[in-house]
């Protein structure tokens, strides 16, 4: 049970920590590099920094909005 | 537990504190957004980028400390057995007193 918990912590850590280095990079090294260092290529363009992150947050106010409106419907179900 | 009671606790009676706190930290972190802005150190295309770059900084530390709070969350094994004795008996005890437990 603890070491089920502390997996899951760690691979949280974890993906916060790729994020971070990665995002970063993309928005802030990156534009002051040179462009045609080879490092350019593993980066999708500029516009993409943007665009994920606010793609990312309209899904989760989504998915946040239908799971209320679930438990509220299952409550009005239960007490009619 | 006790830790957790006394952020609680202070939230309740001062709640005032926390949210003058974080305004005064949104305040400052404009103040130098919009500064950056008019005097054009860096230049206006990056600037524009720092407010969401700030705001997924923000999402990855709250990821990060929930990660961390959970690799360091104690358990107590032999707690968790003298609960689950404790809810038995109680309800064994409110049973005889009529109370009905339902479905769930």
């Amino acid at each position: 049970m603890g070491l089920a918990d502390r997996a899951v912590g760690f691979l949280l850590s974890f993906i916060s920590l790729s994020i971070f280095t990665y995002y970063t990079f993309w928005v802030i090294i990156l534009p002051f590099v040179d462009s045609d260092h080879f490092i350019h290529q593993y980066f999708p363009p500029l516009e993409y920094a943007i665009l994920i992150p606010v793609f990312a947050g309209v899904t989760l106010l989504f998915f946040l909005c239908v799971f209320i409106g679930m438990v509220i419907l299952k409550s009005k179900k239960k007490k009619p | 537990m006790i830790r957790t009671k006394q952020y609680f606790s202070h939230l309740i009676t001062c709640p005032m504190r926390h949210v003058i706190k974080i305004i005064t930290i949104l305040v400052a972190i404009s103040a130098i957004w919009i500064g950056l802005l008019q005097t054009a150190v860096i230049p206006n295309s990056h600037t524009w980028l720092l407010p969401i770059y700030l705001v997924v900084l923000l999402g990855c530390y709250g990821l990060l400390m929930v990660g961390v709070g959970l690799m360091r969350f104690p358990t107590c094994p032999q707690e968790a057995m003298l609960l689950q004795q404790d809810i038995i008996e109680a309800k064994e005890f409110l049973k005889q007193k009529g109370v009905d437990f339902g479905s769930d």
